[in-house]
């Protein structure tokens, strides 16, 4: 049964070429386009295409949108990346080769498979993932200290640690107090005095997985609301940061390279935060690739 | 470790978490008048919920016209703070904790670099372990940001 269809649309016969190949091994028919007119797209089709070109395109109705660094030589510039937060797009791919490649298999074997929940979804078969559940809002703290330990244990740089202790704590406060909401959509944890004992038991579970596979170092953070709004978020990280609320998930999203949030509305929220640990933070974008799946809770 | 906040004639020592459980509301009020010295360099954590209570602070000391200038300030609290569009150009800062790698022997630190006039670029520094030039670590931005007024 044919799963989806890929289009990829790019003016430059180098270009198409290049993301042929790489989105090619999904396994699942690729039409190349020279322009979105001469595309034929519909609700099953996935297209790929150039990030700069992304921004001014009217978007017919498709399964996904997924904009790329063209043949994957140079980085999204953070204007670019800013646009199209701003203009709703859900997949923006900032870095370029290799890590391209990695993400855009990975991304779009998740919307052809429908199955979107789950670290392993990027990291090799060698990684070995650790898994914590808060049993209390007050385990944060001692979750995040954990957590940093065991990646320094892992060889990783402080650079990393520090990072990595910010999203964790970042995510895990987003789950705990901004998560939880009631039957008209007020979110009734998100005054709670921070030092508050209160068990995270039932809906309020949340949890924390993490693992790296030498290339990655892969967090994540899920609760049982999937309350989360992912076109607020994404304009939220388009726009220049105030002091102000609402600095947690761009100050997350700052951290790392990859920013993933998964949804099953009222159900489940995951985010995945990647950092890649094998280049230099020159070597990549100076943002951060983003990405918003819906899907089934498993 | 929580926050530890150190008050000396008018020189302030911060060091630990500034975080949820961070208050500095009540800091500008120990400190003699004039000029505050604020040394950060002991500081290895800061969420967003800290960020706001250092913002804060931070204006609270300006509107009340007192001088403020941040010595070492860590690396942490430095990039963050250049990603807070009204702190550009709004702080005194003299000295600062940075990453840098060296591609000789791959050791990753975070020296102090010194603010002499206005910083517009990095300074190439020696590596602690082996004596070559160490590069910075990351985009020159995330800690240059905040001298553009």
């Amino acid at each position: 049964m044919a799963r989806g269809k890929l289009v990829v649309v790019h003016p430059e016969r180098k270009a198409q070429r290049a993301l042929h190949r790489l989105v090619g091994a999904a396994g699942a028919p690729v039409e190349i386009a020279d322009k979105l007119e001469a595309a034929a797209i519909d609700d099953s089709t996935i297209v790929i295409t150039d990030a700069a070109l992304a921004p001014s395109l009217t978007r017919p109705p498709a399964r996904a949108w997924i904009a790329v660094p063209s043949e994957g030589l140079a980085p999204v510039d953070a204007a670019t990346m800013s646009a199209l937060l701003a203009g709703g797009w859900d997949h923006v791919i900032a870095h370029p080769m290799p890590v391209l490649a990695e993400e855009l298999l990975a991304t779009v074997q998740k919307l052809l498979r429908r199955d979107v929940f789950g670290l392993e979804k990027y990291l090799t078969w060698s990684a070995d993932v650790r898994s914590y559940t808060l049993e209390d809002a007050q385990d944060r703290d001692a979750v995040v200290a954990e957590l940093a330990r065991e990646v320094i244990m892992c060889g990783l740089p402080d650079r990393i640690s520090s990072m990595v202790s910010v999203i964790a704590d970042e995510l895990l406060a987003n789950a705990i107090y901004a998560a939880p909401v009631d039957d008209s959509g007020t979110r009734t944890r998100a005054a709670d005095p921070r030092d508050k004992v209160r068990a995270l038991s039932g809906r309020d579970a949340v949890t924390l997985r993490w693992a790296t596979d030498a290339r990655y170092v892969a967090l994540e953070i899920r609760d049982r609301y999937g309350s989360i709004d992912p076109t607020a978020i994404a304009k939220r990280l388009s726009v220049a940061q105030t002091s102000e609320g609402g600095m947690g998930l761009p100050l997350a999203y700052a951290c790392c390279n990859q920013l993933v949030l998964d949804v099953a509305p009222g159900k489940l929220t995951e985010i995945v935060a990647l950092l890649d640990v094998r280049f230099k933070p020159t070597d990549l974008s100076r943002a951060g690739s983003f990405h918003v799946f819906r899907g089934e809770a498993p | 470790m929580r926050l530890d906040v150190q008050v000396a004639g008018n020189r302030v020592t911060l060091a630990g978490r500034i975080d949820d459980t961070a208050s500095l509301a009540e800091l500008p009020g120990r400190v003699p008048a004039g000029e505050i010295v604020i040394d950060t360099e002991g500081v290895t954590f800061v969420n967003s919920i800290g960020m706001r209570e250092w913002i804060r602070l931070l204006r609270a000391l300006r509107d009340s016209g007192r001088k403020v200038r941040l010595e070492r300030v860590a690396d942490v609290l430095m990039t963050q703070m250049n990603l807070i569009a009204e702190l550009a150009g709004a702080v005194a800062i003299s000295s600062f904790h940075a990453q840098y790698v060296c591609p000789a022997c791959g050791a990753e630190t975070q020296p102090v670099v010194e603010v002499t006039g206005s910083l517009t670029v990095m300074p190439a520094l020696p590596c602690p372990e082996c004596g070559s030039a160490m590069e910075l670590g990351d985009f020159p931005e995330r800690y240059l940001t905040i001298f553009k007024a």
